[in-house]
């Protein structure tokens, strides 16, 4: 879904510039943390002096590859928020791993999934956390998924166009109620009540458009979520491993399920799948 | 003035594969290299500093090197039983013309370091300059003790790689060689992106391929100086066999625990009596 | 031919985890292009006591990385009283990586040692920082070579399962350490940038690190 973009050169580095040095002003500049040997949280990263960055980038990804190609989905229902995983990690056609945690549990009500770059989830869902702890110490209550994820928007926004690839949701339980919402690198945040990311999306909204009703049981739910994963691993290249299933509700989250692919394929058809060749001749 | 000749790609050992080009094979082979147009569409090139937003508007933009021109080819060390030994020719080429002959490529840091260095010309005297100040700084401190082979590698090591991450490298494969008291003899090598190890034995350039061998083979830690010396020979023999930017002129350094000695430049006796060099196209037959 | 900031080092590293011990292992051969530079190179940092770390990938990035970490080790000692553990290490080597998000250090990293309950910890980690806790692991210039031998003779359980286990092999240590011998030799006949010797790091609560050096194929 390409969207049309004002192509005005310089305009987004001018936006991101600025909307960074807003951040570094409003985390107070200097940082307790690199002192006592922690990593400084960088509003500023080094560059290379290269006459064309975006080119250096291009060529940058593809020779070190990170970890990339996911499913992931989530969705609110009556009784809470349904967040569903898949665990491979692959660079370029390589398995990388297949036991990649992509919910990440930025504290014990709020959740990130990772889709994208790997290392760019995970460092900015960790950051998302201690900006989150800080604003529970400076207002002394808990921060709301929306407040949240407007955050991680504005970091992604600030990093427009430098290449990081980040698609994920940000889901939890607020006083308005369950929420989710999807942030992701171009700087676009929605709020919506299903979602799914990853180059195994297609096939894991079809089987959720399906199955989904506002008001399922958390055991109709769940089922629905692990189902959907496990179809999208099923037939997509990049995803699969285990699946896991979180639950999200006012008391915040619980890991429901985290079942290999492999026992899931023969739970869901125990004489194998109708499209295989079952007999051996 | 840009020569308008081929350039070796072994020239000062950098990164012989780019990883963003796909052919394997540049060692040691000659190949037509097109300098590159400023303005130009290589990932890599370099951001004048007039790109960033901080410089003033009329500033120049700052080059970096991106080739070399005047350059030294191979330089060799091996460890002995009393110390070390570089060997190094006296040759600056400018493209394939052998324009400077009496080029010193080997310098001597203090009483226990020295250090050698192929590649461009120029980057070398200004780390020559950069040791001399180091030393200087050394000499002020007054402490009793002088940096040690060890110590001068390390430095060079990290001025290699803080200039390869400005995008703006020197462009030389160093050697640097020497006897510490405590610790012995040292022989380590550092390449122009920073790239550095050390061994019994080091080359650089045309070196690592035609000497190294020959060092992996006779080289001991435990040789006498005059069977180090003739290896020595051996190796700057076969390079100015092969090597065709090379001049059978040649400067040998030795460091013990006595100190740094240069030699004087000297030539190596060469044979090229053989019989097929009498008449070279008796046995060229031809296909027409 | 552009001139290019990175080149490719080679070399493999493996690390594993079990009960009671951690194995971190390097091939030691220095390559560029297809020269060798030398046959000992090591390619393994015991940062402190408690961890080690091992970088496959361009020398002149690992050299610096290395010499980061060990700055911010000692700093961490220096302010805190103890060293880092290894998870703690994990996690600091992970953001190193990531603050150079935009110029990466070409490194692929295993960090490995002993957790508090005494049960090895390996975590793998792609150049730009996103790593994970495994059982086992490889880096490298061989890693397509040796990964499948470790997947076949190591059994570590998926730490996503429910319910949850740790991350850890089942094997014993030395049969550990004879898969990893295996793996490397097994490597150096198919893959160029890998010989010459394996260092072989094992870590174990009662004896520390010890080294061990097992000779490979010099060609």
């Amino acid at each position: 879904m390409a969207s049309t973009r004002l192509n005005v050169p310089g305009l987004d580095g001018r936006c991101a510039g600025a909307s960074r040095a807003a951040a570094t002003l409003a985390l107070g500049g200097a940082d307790l943390a690199s002192l006592a040997g922690g990593s400084p949280v960088a509003s500023e990263f080094p560059l290379p002096a290269v006459q064309d960055l975006d080119r250096f980038e291009n060529n940058v990804q593809e020779l070190v590859k990170p970890e990339h190609g996911t499913t992931t989905l989530g969705f609110i229902f009556r009784d809470g928020v349904i967040i569903a995983v898949d665990s491979r990690a692959s660079q370029g056609s390589y398995v990388s791993s297949q036991t990649v945690k992509k919910v990440i549990e930025i504290n014990p009500y709020l959740v990130g999934t990772m889709a994208g770059g790997a290392a760019d989830c995970a460092f900015w869902q960790r950051n998302l956390g201690m900006q989150c702890r800080m604003f529970e110490l400076k207002n002394k209550k808990r921060i709301t998924v929306c407040a949240a994820s407007k955050m991680l928007a504005n970091t992604m926004y600030s990093y427009k166009g430098m290449g990081l690839s980040m698609g994920s949701m940000i889901g939890g339980w607020d006083p308005s109620g369950p929420a989710i919402y999807y942030v992701d690198s171009d700087g676009q945040r929605t709020k919506g009540t299903i979602f799914s990311v990853g180059s195994g999306s297609l096939y894991a909204y079809g089987v959720l458009d399906q199955g989904y009703k506002w008001d399922m049981d958390v055991d109709t739910a769940v089922e629905l979520g692990q189902r959907a994963i496990y179809h999208a691993q099923f037939r997509d290249a990049v995803s699969g491993g285990t699946c896991s299933v979180y639950h999200i509700t006012k008391d915040g989250w619980t890991k429901i399920r985290g079942n290999n692919h492999y026992d899931m394929h023969y739970q869901y058809y125990p004489g194998g799948h109708p499209t295989a060749a079952n007999d051996v001749i | 003035m840009i020569p308008h000749c081929q350039l070796p790609s072994h020239i000062a050992t950098g990164p012989h594969v780019s990883p963003f080009v796909s052919s394997p094979s540049h060692a040691g082979r000659a190949e037509d290299l097109h300098v590159p147009s400023s303005g130009s569409s290589a990932p890599f090139s370099v951001a004048p500093s007039a790109d960033h937003a901080e410089a003033s508007a009329g500033a120049e933009p700052r080059k970096h090197t991106t080739y070399p021109y005047v350059t030294g080819n191979s330089v060799l060390a091996i460890k002995y039983k009393d110390g070390v030994l570089m060997a190094a020719d006296m040759l600056g080429a400018y493209g394939s013309t052998k324009r400077y002959k009496s080029v010193q490529r080997i310098l001597r840091v203090n009483d226990t370091t020295i250090v050698g260095a192929s590649g461009e010309i120029s980057d070398f005297q200004y780390i020559s300059n950069l040791l001399d100040e180091l030393m200087t700084q050394d000499f002020c401190y007054d402490d009793g003790c002088t940096m040690t082979p060890k110590e001068v590698h390390a430095y060079l090591c990290r001025v290699m790689y803080n200039r390869r991450n400005k995008m703006d490298p020197l462009w030389n494969s160093l050697v640097v060689a020497g006897v510490d008291k405590t610790s012995g003899s040292f022989v380590g090598s550092v390449g122009m992106l920073g790239t550095s190890y050390t061994d019994s034995h080091v080359a650089t350039s045309f070196g690592n391929h035609l000497s190294r061998p020959l060092f992996r083979e006779f080289q001991r830690d435990d040789m006498s100086l005059e069977e180090a010396v003739s290896l020595m020979q051996e190796a700057l023999r076969v390079l100015f066999y092969r090597d065709k930017t090379s001049i059978n002129k040649y400067v040998l350094a030795k460091v013990e625990s006595s100190g740094v000695a240069i030699s004087k430049p000297f030539a190596l006796d060469t044979k090229w009596d053989l019989k097929a060099f009498v008449n070279p196209s008796k046995h060229a037959v031809g296909s027409w | 031919m552009s001139w290019s900031p990175y080149d490719l080092n080679g070399g493999t590293c493996i690390a594993i985890g079990g009960e009671g011990y951690c194995i971190v292992a390097a091939s030691t051969r220095l390559s560029t292009g297809f020269s060798i530079l030398t046959a000992d190179k090591s390619m393994i940092l015991p940062v402190n006591s408690k961890c080690l770390i091992a970088s496959a990938g361009f020398d002149g990035d690992r050299s610096q990385l290395h010499k980061v970490l060990t700055f911010r080790s000692e700093n961490y000692e220096h302010f805190h009283k103890k060293p880092m553990s290894c998870p703690a290490m994990a996690q600091m080597l992970g953001n190193t990586l990531y603050y150079k998000r935009f110029f990466p250090y070409y490194t692929f990293n295993l960090c490995a040692g002993l957790d508090d309950q005494g049960l090895g910890c390996v975590y793998t980690y792609d150049a730009i920082g996103s790593h994970e806790r495994v059982g086992y692991s490889c880096q490298g210039s061989g890693k397509d070579l040796v990964q499948p031998v470790l997947d076949n003779q190591l059994k570590a359980p998926s730490i996503l399962e429910l319910p949850p286990k740790v991350a850890v092999t089942s094997l014993s240590k030395d049969e550990a350490i004879e898969t990893v011998k295996i793996a490397f030799s097994a490597a150096s006949e198919r893959d160029i940038y890998t010989g010459d010797a394996v260092e072989i790091f094992v870590m174990t609560p009662e004896h520390g690190v010890q080294k061990e050096i097992l000779p490979l194929r010099r060609d």
